[in-house]
């Protein structure tokens, strides 16, 4: 018998285990080398770090052009995270509440944005944007990033709706509520699991894209990605470290909020 | 809701005294309505992303697959260039090899940790997985810069390496195919170890028990037993990090070196330094064509569609 440890031989489950150890490492490695380096005090990342300082984020603080990037990038995350979930919703509940044909195709249809390769994408968005001169604008930004990020509030949205029992929702119109006031009172409610999920991931995946954004950037407005991007071209100045520990730390913190609010519903259901 | 329904759907059986009678009557009117409106209810939802979406993403798709037979001549020019050139053929052959690569080595990675998650006490199994989600919800661009920073000749690794006396000299880890293929890896890992990681906890453990009662070894348990029933959470995962692996762009504009430039840095290369739209539109439509083939199968190894056609509540 494998699937209990106990059965292993001992020289096996060592291996095992040892590997597992090595691997999670793996995978902690560069998030924590990136995190501790924005620490460190050489300009040429040497590591471990002759010293421990701040000056890097200091730097980062007192720059304006890194200051607005974080700035455009936040605004670009919440605009895309308010259009994905409008947008999701009412598709969600034509998905799960239809009857008519073809709903396996259209599902098919909305989460395409996210098979085709992002740099298909950005390129076909970037020509027609060229064309209307919409380059380099909030628009064309926020609109890029709502066609990627809107399959994952798509999907999150129809996960909690099919759990959601319709018959609750009915029973609110025969006591006499409107179809509407039930759908606001009662079924967004009951769905809400499923909305913030899609809300955070269209965040996070805003918040990071890097392909779509170096496309529709300009000189004048960027994201914090795509300012990296351009930095890290011309020189791996520790400045990009603080840049990644702030994307790593709202990454995290989006997590955990997702995780809290998993268990809050679990605990209440 | 039935009330409402019945007030909605005049049918002859909605009419019915009993409940029962007007659940039939439902079922009736959606097997063999003919009505337009009837048809479509609730579709009137999907306009605002319908109209988002075609205008936004599928008009100009395929107005840049159109590029790609109509710049500079119309005809199949590009088609014939992107093969015929051997430089270009070598593009094609790098995004394949690569993404190949990379998929063989986040299964190599990703088998061993989705087995430990599901071995080890549930606790540390929750741990290990956070680890695991917690490496794909990590800025992309950070943790490639990390690796640019950790594998560059002076980094972290060469040094450790041979300080251990392993090496001599610094190993070339980026800017080449080995920096591309580690930095790709890491990042596809999360990717075999969450559907490995489902399948396997629904193996009932039973099914192994029995087989070692029966006399199977350890090994034969695995590989007749294990192996076969964690192959479609195997082949989901790969077909996923391979169809992902050739179109990425951003580990392997950074990692790798011009020698190994893949597709889609390709494609981005001909819009924005050579302007050459309809090569560009060329090589984007193989490389839907690829991914979509590919994602077919993937499908096909899927159990059911998340809006499967019974929709039953």
């Amino acid at each position: 018998m494998l699937l209990t440890p106990n059965a292993m031989s001992r020289r096996m489950r060592f291996g095992l285990y040892t590997t597992t150890g090595l691997i999670a490492l793996f995978l902690l490695l560069p998030i924590v080398f990136i995190v501790l380096l924005s620490f460190g005090s050489s300009q040429w990342l040497v590591f471990p770090p002759p010293g421990w300082t701040l000056k890097w984020y200091g730097q980062f603080f007192s720059n304006a052009d890194w200051m607005d990037a974080a700035y455009a990038s936040l605004k670009v995350a919440i605009l895309t995270t308010i259009f994905a979930v409008a947008l999701g919703l009412p598709t969600a509940f034509a998905l799960v509440r239809g009857r008519f044909r073809g709903r396996e195709m259209l599902y098919g249809l909305f989460t395409l944005p996210m098979i085709v390769p992002l740099v298909i994408i950005a390129v076909a968005v970037y020509a027609l944007f060229l064309k209307l001169g919409y380059t380099g604008t909030m628009f064309s930004f926020v609109v890029s990033h709502v066609i990627v990020a809107l399959p994952f509030t798509i999907i999150s949205i129809i996960n909690s709706l099919k759990l959601f029992d319709q018959s609750i929702e009915d029973a609110a119109v025969i006591c006499g509520a409107s179809r509407l006031q039930a759908i606001f009172k009662v079924t967004f409610p009951g769905i809400r699991p499923g909305m913030v999920a899609g809300g955070l991931f269209a965040f996070l995946v805003s918040w990071d894209e890097v392909v779509l954004s170096v496309m529709m950037a300009s000189p004048t407005l960027q994201t914090l990605p795509v300012k990296m991007w351009t930095t890290l071209r011309q020189d791996l100045t520790p400045v990009i470290a603080v840049a990644s520990t702030l994307l790593i730390g709202l990454s995290v913190l989006v997590m955990v909020i997702a995780a809290a609010l998993r268990r809050r519903n679990e605990v209440s259901a | 809701m039935k009330m409402t329904a019945a007030s909605r759907q005049p049918t002859p059986a909605a009419s019915a005294p009993s409940a029962a009678g007007e659940a039939q009557g439902k079922a009736k009117v959606m097997k063999d309505s003919t009505s337009l409106a009837q048809r479509w209810r609730g579709a009137s939802n999907l306009v605002p992303a319908l109209l988002f979406l075609g205008l936004f993403f599928f008009a100009p798709l395929i107005g840049l697959l159109l590029r790609g037979v109509m710049e500079p001549v119309p005809g199949l020019g590009n088609y014939e260039q992107l093969f015929a050139n051997s430089a270009y053929a070598r593009v094609l052959f790098n995004t394949f090899s690569v993404a190949g690569l990379v998929t063989l080595f986040s299964l190599l990675l990703g088998f061993p940790l989705a087995w430990a998650i599901t071995l080890v006490p549930r606790g540390w199994g929750r741990w290990l997985l956070n680890i695991v989600l917690l490496s794909m919800w990590t800025s992309l661009l950070a943790r490639t810069y990390s690796w640019l920073v950790l594998l560059q000749a002076s980094g972290v690794i060469n040094k450790a390496l041979m300080a251990m006396g392993i090496i001599d000299q610094p190993l070339e880890m980026v800017h080449n195919l080995t920096g591309v293929v580690i930095g790709m890896s890491y990042i596809m890992i999360p990717f075999i170890v969450l559907p490995l990681q489902a399948t396997m906890q629904a193996i009932d453990p039973m099914v192994l028990q029995a087989g070692s009662i029966c006399g199977a070894s350890p090994w034969t348990n695995f590989f007749k037993v294990f192996l076969p029933l964690c192959r479609s959470g195997l082949f989901s995962g790969a077909l996923m990090v391979f169809v992902m692996s050739l179109g990425y762009y951003v580990t392997p504009a950074l990692l790798g070196g011009a020698q190994n430039m893949m597709l889609p840095e390709f494609i981005v290369q001909q819009v924005q330094s050579f302007l050459n739209w309809g090569l560009a539109s060329a090589a984007a439509a193989l490389l839907i064509l690829i991914t979509l083939v590919l994602f077919y199968f993937y499908l096909k190894l899927q159990p059911e569609s998340p809006v499967g056609s019974s929709n039953a509540r």
